[in-house]
Formats: structure tokens, C-alpha cells, sequence
């Protein structure tokens, strides 16, 4: 199931850089500011600079499937994971980990109404909050 | 023997050993070095130093080889344990943990090989620290 997503992922993520290789996706206030869409009709976007994601906050349909797009800018690898809380003992759904500077665009299953958390695998450290409305 | 270092004298599969040990050591240091952050930066830097002083021709790191090669192996396992703790498990974790299990492996060899049993290693070195603590003592005494 996990291959699965993650060849979709890829698939997604190479028709979303052949499609807008010119273009890289730019939230103007991404640390405070909710992420909406960003060049990939309405996906969220994260962004990994720095050890760190530029956002936070994240909010996404609750009930469907949604298209999530993480752009990695750094060499270092990363991942976007979604857990129910903060203790990250309960998994929702676990992004492909890679190096960039690259972007990928995750297929997340549907979440119920709610809030969760995320981080990256590799590094802890880096997490956010993902609301399901 | 050599009786100057205390150390067995190099043979060509000696030297084949200790390049793997190192080629290893240096290997899954580059990988973590590659991943950012100070905790791995730190695992990387702890391998180039443990690949320095496998080699380096200094009396004491030649004297006290075993304690290096125990320690490295210690190291190794250590962050092994660690990963299978905490993760990430993806494509480059398994092929640093692949790198890390066949480093111990061969520094296990190089150990039996260069020093022979560990419990008489132990137990020698004990022996040479009490006789040292020894000899101190006396010579407080008589001054």
C-alpha cells in the first residue's frame, strides 16, 4: 500500500514538474499563514528550507482523499508524516523520505474531522499541525 | 609481536582488514554527514575520528588499539540500536545500518585476530593498571 502511494506520489509529482518546472510555488508568509494551494490546483504545500518546514499549519478537506505537495529545497533528506498526536505512535500516513532539491506530491487518505500531527521522519524536530474540517 | 608497539606486525590480510574497517567507518560517515542536523553530524564525525585513530601511527592509539577497536564496535552498535529505536526506515537507513553490521563484524575479526580474547585483553590491562597503582604507592612510600 505504501509502494503503491508512493509510485502514485511520483507519477503525481513528475507530471506536476513537467507541468510547472518554471514556476516553483512561493507562500508569501508560510510560517504564520495557513497553507492553501500553491501551483498544484488546491494541494497544500510544505516546504522543508533550513532543518525546518516553512509551514506549520496545515488545513485540508476532512472526509476525501487529498493531494499533498512537499517540496524538499534542501539536500538533506525528508519526509511529510501524519500522525494522530504528538507522541507519533499512531501512524495516518507516512510520505516518501527523499533528498532534494526536489518536490513530490504525497496522495493522503481521507482524515476525519480534527487535528493532527506531522513531521518529518529523519528529523523530529521538524513538525507542524494538520487540521481535517 | 612487535615488542616496541605491543602491536601484532602487519600482515597483507591484516592490511586488506583494516582498509575495509576504514572504507566502512568512512562510508557511513559520509551517509549521516549527508543528512543534516547536529545529531547526525555528530554520529559522522564520531566514525571519521574512530577511522583516524584505527590507523593513525601514534604509540598510544597503537598501544591501546583494542580499546579503539571495542570502542567502535560499541559505537556501531550503539547506532544501530538507536536507529531500530527511533528510525527513519527507508532505502539509505538499511544500506547505513547494512554498512555498520558488516563494520562490526569485521572489527570483531580484527579484534580476535590482533588481540585475541577479550576477557584476557580485559584482564591484562586490569592486571598492568593494579601493578601501576602499585608501584605509584611504593614510590610514595620510600619518597
Amino acid at each position: 500500500m505504501q509502494r503503491l502511494a508512493a509510485s502514485l506520489a511520483l507519477a503525481a509529482a513528475t507530471l506536476v514538474l513537467a507541468a510547472c518546472s518554471s514556476s516553483a510555488p512561493t507562500p508569501a508568509d508560510p510560517t504564520t499563514a495557513p497553507s492553501t494551494s500553491a501551483g498544484n490546483g488546491d494541494a497544500p504545500i510544505v516546504i522543508a528550507r533550513d532543518l525546518a518546514f516553512t509551514t506549520t499549519e496545515l488545513e485540508v478537506p476532512a472526509g476525501q482523499e487529498f493531494s499533498l505537495v512537499f517540496d524538499n529545497q534542501e539536500g538533506p533528506p525528508h519526509n511529510v508524516a501524519i500522525y494522530t498526536d504528538e507522541s507519533a505512535s499512531q501512524q495516518v500516513f507516512v510520505g516518501e523520505i527523499f533528498s532534494g532539491p526536489a518536490t513530490r506530491t504525497y496522495s493522503v487518505p481521507a482524515l476525519a474531522p480534527g487535528s493532527y500531527f506531522f513531521r518529518c521522519d529523519v528529523h523530529p524536530s521538524m513538525q507542524g499541525t494538520v487540521v481535517a474540517q | 609481536m612487535d615488542p616496541r608497539t605491543d602491536e601484532p606486525r602487519i600482515t597483507v590480510a591484516g592490511l586488506v582488514l583494516r582498509f575495509a574497517i576504514v572504507a566502512l567507518t568512512l562510508a557511513t560517515a559520509y551517509i549521516h554527514s549527508t543528512l543534516g542536523g547536529l545529531l547526525f553530524t555528530l554520529n559522522a564525525t564520531g566514525y571519521v575520528v574512530a577511522a583516524a585513530a584505527m590507523v593513525v601511527p601514534l604509540g598510544i592509539a597503537i598501544r591501546y588499539r583494542w580499546f579503539i577497536r571495542a570502542g567502535l564496535i560499541g559505537y556501531a552498535l550503539t547506532t544501530i540500536i538507536g536507529w531500530a529505536i527511533q528510525g527513519p526506515y527507508y532505502s539509505t537507513a538499511y544500506l547505513a545500518k547494512g554498512i555498520e553490521a558488516a563494520l562490526i563484524l569485521f572489527v570483531v575479526v580484527d579484534f580476535l585476530r590482533a588481540d585475541g580474547n577479550p576477557v584476557t585483553v580485559v584482564k591484562r590491562e586490569l592486571a598492568q593498571i593494579a601493578a601501576a597503582v602499585r608501584s605509584r604507592r611504593t614510590g610514595a612510600e620510600a619518597a
